[in-house]
């Protein structure tokens, strides 16, 4: 009888443990880190790279973490370019998403890093002279054929990134 | 003997009712749990919320939805057509990615939230492709958004004049990005045994084998698909 009492109860204590699953993160700390990163060649949707390839960031200044530097100035850190959406019509302007920085020595998990670069949106102007040009039959139409402008990371550009140590 | 026959025909009416009930709690806690998980995998620092409606229909109105109060609305209609958790959450992905870009831009994101709703087939491609990476991250087959796309989406007979890519279009630039980004998904291909994929590949062979051409001679253009 005792052996089936304890057989029950561990039963019980391990359907709890399974039950209480953990979670691969917990975002309770909030301190964060930024870094500074620009990127070593232009980067733009006039040319563009195919998306998922990595292209090269460096650190523009020492990033320090409880007064001990975590990461040199003049690091290269390779980011991948996720999405590139060219510019459309109607001035839709193109977009670069760069995410999934991988700088050494830390964790991918621990870093908010996705950015994005924005052409020049012509859809401000675009769309009400559209709308005025629809007295003229046809003729608003031909705001079709303005497009967006291009998306441009340039070298001189601050690219910045979230380190969130205790993530 | 007469209260027993009430009391049966009472319980008749109410248990399906009851069932009815169940089963939408059900799929609401299923839409919540998986929709969060993508939300906290992929670090998105933006309030979104998950609604399933068993009564509301797809409609413009009601898809306008995601973009103005940021909450996503799973229809009936839709989510029958899933079976397993990856199509569930292939059908959520794209829907935040559409609301993410209501987050961003000038005016609190009603510029670029008007510029989805107006250049809604340009944003298409981009929800498509950031739905995919939503899902690698959350730890789903981003093949399933290839079957729940191939399942759910009819294939008109243009796309010139029209708010919508042709559908093949569709499935066929997420295929490519899937090749590029996630090789590792085709390789290693648990799909290999689904009618739905199957039914893509045969009917995406024209396509796929443009895309062949392309990784063959290493070019970055647009391949035209059909």
């Amino acid at each position: 009888m005792n052996r089936l009492i304890i057989l029950f109860a561990l039963y019980l204590l391990m359907s709890a443990a399974v039950r209480a699953e953990t979670l691969p993160y917990n975002y309770y700390d909030t301190t964060s880190i930024p870094i500074y990163l620009s990127i070593t060649e232009l980067l733009t949707t006039k040319h563009p790279v195919n998306e998922g390839q990595f292209v090269d960031f460096r650190v523009v200044k020492d990033v320090k973490y409880k007064n001990k530097i975590i990461l040199k100035s003049g690091t290269i850190v390779p980011g991948r370019v996720e999405t590139i959406i060219t510019s459309g019509m109607n001035g839709f302007p193109a977009e670069i998403i760069v995410d999934d920085f991988q700088i050494p020595n830390i964790d991918s998990s621990k870093l908010v890093c996705t950015y994005y670069k924005k052409g020049q949106n012509r859809c401000l102007w675009v769309y009400p002279l559209k709308w005025a040009l629809t007295i003229i039959p046809f003729v608003g139409s031909l705001t079709n054929f303005i497009k967006g402008g291009h998306a441009k990371i340039k070298p001189s550009d601050i690219v910045t990134i979230y380190y969130y140590p205790n993530w | 003997m007469k209260k027993f026959f009430l009391l049966l025909i009472m319980s008749a009416i109410i248990q399906p009712v009851l069932a009815g009930l169940h089963e939408e709690r059900m799929i609401q806690q299923k839409v919540d749990n998986i929709g969060t998980r993508i939300l906290n995998c992929n670090k998105i620092q933006k309030r979104i919320v998950f609604a399933y409606n068993q009564k509301a229909k797809d409609t413009w109105r009601n898809r306008n939805k995601t973009l103005t109060s940021r909450q996503i609305i799973v229809f009936d209609e839709l989510y029958k057509s899933t079976q397993t958790d990856d199509e569930v959450a292939a059908m959520l992905a794209r829907e935040i990615a559409t609301v993410m870009k209501s987050y961003s831009g000038m005016w609190g994101g009603w510029i670029d939230s008007a510029q989805v709703a107006l250049s809604s087939k340009k944003f298409e491609t981009v929800a498509d492709k950031r739905a995919v990476d939503y899902m690698v991250n959350a730890g789903y087959n981003p093949l399933a958004l290839i079957v729940y796309i191939n399942k759910t989406c009819p294939q008109r007979h243009q796309d010139v004049i029209a708010r919508h890519n042709l559908t093949s279009k569709r499935l066929a630039r997420i295929y490519e990005y899937i090749t590029y980004k996630y090789p590792e998904y085709l390789h290693d291909n648990e799909y290999t045994n689904n009618e739905h994929y199957q039914n893509f590949l045969l009917t995406s062979v024209d396509n796929r084998r443009k895309l062949e051409e392309k990784i063959r001679t290493k070019s970055t253009d647009e391949v035209d698909y059909e």
